[in-house]
């Protein structure tokens, strides 16, 4: 039934064009960052040595490095640009420190507010304090005066920037570019020294902070933005110090500044996947440490301009509930609507309860952010990593698909079940004695990321030596789907119905199905599998995820680690492949398997609302660190009001249902072909996988099957 | 217990009423549109579908039909004679690479019900439900108003797409349990009528008016495929109903889009050729907006 073609009433509609609210000017800015114009300019770090460095201790040699790249780093003004601040060396895309060429951090949000609140001045008041205290050993006096330096250096930058602005006021040779240039040298004068008193300083001092961290090549995200610059444009607004359209302009040249790596050569994920990402998610809405909403102008401000630029990096994430206000709903869903897939949403009230279960404080979990990608973290004041395996592979040892040996025989389904719960338990338990026997990464130590992760300068320790509150190792499962698809065709074909032995199966996959082809097509076809609302295949999927979490909860742990149960697979399903072999399901050997907690390709037969209950009938108030869903939709699905009538429904139910996060890419499987073939003609279409984004026709061949692969749900 | 003939169940659909609606597709219908867009729809029986680039000649099919309707030619290509199948099924059991699939199924009012009830809370959200369509719904009367007794208790939103085709004591029968129609109104000329879908419009001009004339929710929807009824008489005669019926809702146009075509192939029916659509004629005229 799934693939017989019924039309329903197809429309043909053209959709309105999105209101145009920006200048003229910023598009036109826009189409230069999008097109890589500035990307492309980037240069390699050409002055210093960084051997002059050698035999200082890590964090000094962070430290210097920064205070090198202060000083001499390339400076990339322009007046016609409402922000300052440029984020100019190639080594930092490469997700390196430029100068050091040593690896940088990325999946992390941090906490740049600080700096509103305080300015550097005060964050350097704290680092004096800490060290009058006189408790601290060397090396952590020694990493503090590190921090020190990280802070004089970003001084020393912002001042290079006022004295080239003031040049270039001064040669101007209109009193318009004069004008431009004075506004800006006012905006400069007292921050980021100082705290910002108005909307203005407040988002060059946002930008600033940010955009240095990146020059130094560590790529923070920055979080909850609306959040931080919201009350500085109320207060503003309230004074008729700006409008509305002025700050959303500036909102705009924070996003189109944002993607300044666009074209950058060798940018990282480019040898990889075929497009760059350098994790810098945005969270928008929901509430705050006390309970109060969030929501504000910069939510809606935001949104426009991602709506009306379709700018894709930064990804946006909105934090929605039962408490989302209708006008959000439909504004997120317009955005999602124009495709490429740049707003998804996560279930607030349940990040929260899952948090709080595995421990964190209320206040902390009402914080959450992600981490860059779409990994839920306390910002600020968390160290994460996570640590991905295939779940599949389990069990296929398990069976022995690979080998020639004796056929395992289970008397029951249970007695297979506990062996690879047990085969589970067991690299579960390897991956816990791996994590507590990690070393702080010296190569990664930044002094300069640490001054904007809480603890790190009271306990005098860096980000990557156990400075933050919270040191997170988050195992995270792939291949779940197929697991439990798996043993669920193997509990009905062989202990309920009767129909094949065990040993016929596994010599029917141990052929990779060759001259097994009824009984491949009778796994394939002869049961409902997870994503389609099944109770049966469902409630498989749902033991496996508890014994998952429950196993994992269990896990010993030593020192400070943090081990948050997630489950995804980004896109290793595409280099798992590989190892991958026949299925259980009637799956060929090396097929591409189910993303994340998704369904299998080609097994879903009840429309994307199966897929949806599927994956919500599962507990993930047990999953802290949560788990993405991607759907694609198909345009004409979601054409006219009732188009986006149908989308709103549709993120209401998940959230309304219990889904964790979910990322809607509105695009054809034609569309995508298209673009395959004359990418060319697609230069900024978006596809988005969970936390990552990508301009489709830069990705590599493998990436667009993939993704491609993942359409199968787009029905039109 | 009762049973309908169903050859689809489509879910998350937006194009068939307000919000997100499962379509449930019921077989058999007495018109013969040259258009159709589900021909699988027509025959009250199941239908065999054949996918050829499924099919490896694997000749299971053959052994496993008592009717010979799986034979091959000459040139080794397989050719179903679907004069002779009676539907029994047992050649899509058979065959070992889903190239054949027996389209209309026998399912009660609970099957049916339990497939809407994995969608309910995407219809509450969305202000949808349930559109049934076909085939025409009301060819299988006693069904209809069973399920949508069923669906009615449930608290799920119903609509039936309808040509108007069917006695108005069948519309009689659903009225109570039914929140609304999608009434096509193919060609104001019966003659013309006659030509395009096999009967003349007399009977569906009558049930429209006396469903209009009850205070039903009616929308009226208008196929158009070009060179066949998009001449200016019958958008007018539409347009003029409209006016003196106050209560009917749209015209919605309903282009036509040649899909059907592609299904040709599978069931064994000769392709029809008509020309693409020719959307400037249409202009000014909303699409299914709601």
């Amino acid at each position: 039934m799934t693939d017989m073609l019924t039309i329903s009433g197809g429309q043909v509609r053209t959709e309105s064009a999105t209101e145009s609210r920006l200048s003229q000017e910023t598009h036109d800015l826009a189409a230069k960052y999008q097109a890589g114009i500035v990307g492309r300019s980037m240069k390699r770090c050409a002055f210093g040595d960084p051997k002059s460095l050698d035999g200082l201790p890590p964090a000094t040699q962070n430290a210097k490095a920064v205070e090198m790249l202060a000083n001499h780093a390339p400076l990339r003004i322009d007046a016609d640009e409402l922000l300052v601040g440029s984020a100019t060396l190639l080594e930092a895309t490469w997700h390196q420190v430029p100068f050091l060429n040593t690896p940088s951090t990325s999946h992390v949000t941090v906490s740049l507010e600080k700096l509103l609140r305080l300015g550097y001045a005060g964050l350097r008041e704290q680092v004096s304090e800490r060290l009058s205290r006189g408790d601290l050993r060397p090396d952590q006096v020694t990493y503090l005066q590190a921090i020190g330096t990280s802070i004089d250096a970003a001084g020393v930058w912002h001042r290079r920037h006022v004295d080239a602005l003031r040049e270039l006021h001064d040669a101007a040779n209109s009193q318009q570019q004069r004008n431009k240039l004075t506004s800006l040298l006012a905006t400069m004068a007292k921050v980021p020294e100082n705290p910002p008193t108005n909307f203005r300083e407040a988002i060059q001092t946002l930008w600033e902070a940010w955009t240095f961290q990146r020059l130094c090549g560590n790529w923070p995200s920055i979080g909850r933005i609306d959040w931080f610059l919201g009350p500085y444009l109320k207060k503003d607004l309230a004074a008729g110090t700006i409008t509305l359209d002025e700050a959303r302009e500036l909102l705009a040249h924070f996003w189109i500044k944002g993607s300044e790596w666009i074209g950058a050569e060798g940018a990282f994920g480019t040898g990889y996947s075929g497009d760059a990402q350098f994790y810098q998610n945005v969270i928008l809405a929901g509430i705050d440490e006390n309970g109060d909403e969030v929501v504000n102008e910069v939510t809606y401000l935001v949104l426009d301009v991602i709506e009306e630029l379709h700018i894709s990096d930064f990804p946006i994430a909105v934090r929605v509930s039962a408490r989302t206000p209708e006008a959000l709903w439909r504004k997120i869903a317009q955005c999602q609507r124009h495709g490429g897939g740049i707003v998804s949403i996560y279930n607030e009230d349940l990040v929260i309860r899952a948090l709080t279960r595995f421990g964190y404080p209320l206040e902390e979990a009402r914080s959450f952010t992600n981490d860059g990608c779409w990994e839920v973290i306390i910002p600020g004041k968390t160290s994460f990593s996570y640590v991905p395996f295939d779940t599949l592979a389990i069990l296929q040892d398990l069976l022995q698909i690979d080998e020639d040996a004796e056929i395992p025989a289970y008397e029951s389904f249970e007695d297979l079940y506990t062996a690879y719960r047990e085969a589970l338990s067991v690299a579960l338990d390897k991956f816990a004695d791996e994590c507590n026997r990690w070393c702080p990464a010296n190569a990664q130590i930044s002094p300069l990321l640490s001054l904007f992760v809480d603890n790190c300068v009271e306990n005098g320790a860096d980000y990557h030596d156990y400075g933050p509150n919270y040191t997170v190792r988050s195992p995270h499962a792939g291949g779940l789907p197929d697991v439990a698809n798996s043993l669920h065709v193997i509990n009905q074909m062989v202990y309920v119905d009767r129909k094949a032995s065990l040993a016929e199966i596994v010599t029917g996959m141990r052929a990779n199905w060759n001259g097994h082809e009824s009984l491949q097509n009778r796994c394939a076809n002869d049961y409902l599998l997870y994503g389609n609302a099944d109770p049966l295949a469902d409630a498989m999927a749902r033991r496996l995820f508890d014994d998952y979490v429950t196993l994992v909860s269990q896990l010993p742990k030593t020192g400070d680690l943090l081990f948050p149960p997630g489950i995804s697979t980004f896109g290793r399903e595409q280099e798992w492949r590989n190892n991958r072999l026949a299925t259980a399901t009637g799956k060929p050997a090396h097929s591409i398997l189910a993303p994340n907690l998704s369904a299998s390709a080609g097994t879903e037969r009840r429309g994307v609302t199966g897929v949806v209950r599927s994956f919500c009938s599962m507990n993930f108030e047990a999953l802290p660190n949560g788990v993405p869903l991607d759907l694609m939709l198909s345009p004409s699905s979601l054409a006219g009001d009732n188009g986006l009538n149908a989308l709103v429904g549709l993120l209401k139910t998940f959230i309304q249902l219990g889904g964790w996060y979910l990322q809607i890419n509105v695009v054809d499987r034609a569309t995508l072909l298209e673009a395959q073939k004359h990418p060319d003609q697609f230069p900024n279409l978006t596809v988005r996988i969970s936390g990552w984004s990508a301009r489709f026709a830069t990705l590599c061949p493998e990436w667009q099957e993939m993704i491609i692969e993942r359409t199968s749900l787009a029905l039109s | 217990m009762i049973t309908g003939r169903v050859f689809d169940i489509q879910q998350f659909c937006t194009h068939d009423g307000p919000g997100i609606r499962t379509v449930v597709f019921l077989k058999g219908c007495p018109l013969h549109c040259v258009w159709c867009h589900n021909p699988e729809g027509i025959a009250p029986r199941p239908i065999l579908s054949y996918l050829e680039a499924r099919c490896t000649g694997c000749l299971r099919c053959a052994e496993a039909c008592e009717h010979e309707v799986h034979q091959w030619n000459d040139r080794g290509k397989h050719v179903v004679n679907r004069d002779r199948c009676i539907g029994c099924g047992r050649c899509v059991t058979a065959c070992p690479n889903g190239a054949l699939e027996l389209v209309g199924r026998d399912m009660t009012v609970d099957d049916v019900l339990a497939r809407l009830m994995i969608d309910l809370p995407f219809f509450l959200a969305s202000g949808g439900g349930l559109t049934l369509s076909g085939g025409e719904p009301l060819s299988q009367p006693d069904f209809t108003e069973s399920l949508l007794r069923a669906t009615q208790t449930a608290g799920i939103h119903s609509l039936i797409e309808t040509s108007g085709f069917a006695t108005w004591s069948t519309f009689e029968k659903v009225l109570p349990y039914v929140d609304g129609f999608l009434y096509d109104i193919k060609e104001t000329d019966s003659s013309r009528h006659k030509e395009l879908t096999g009967q003349g419009n007399e009977r569906i001009l009558q049930n429209l008016r006396q469903l209009h004339d009850c205070g039903a929710d009616v929308t009226v929807r208008m196929p158009i495929v070009p060179g066949l009824n998009d001449h200016q008489a019958h958008l007018d005669a539409v347009d003029a109903m409209m006016a003196e019926m106050p209560r009917l809702k749209g015209p919605e146009v309903m282009p036509y889009h040649p899909l059907g075509r592609s299904k040709c192939a599978r069931f064994g029916f000769d392709d029809h050729d008509l020309a693409t659509l020719n959307l400037s004629r249409l202009k000014g005229r909303s699409g299914s907006e709601r």
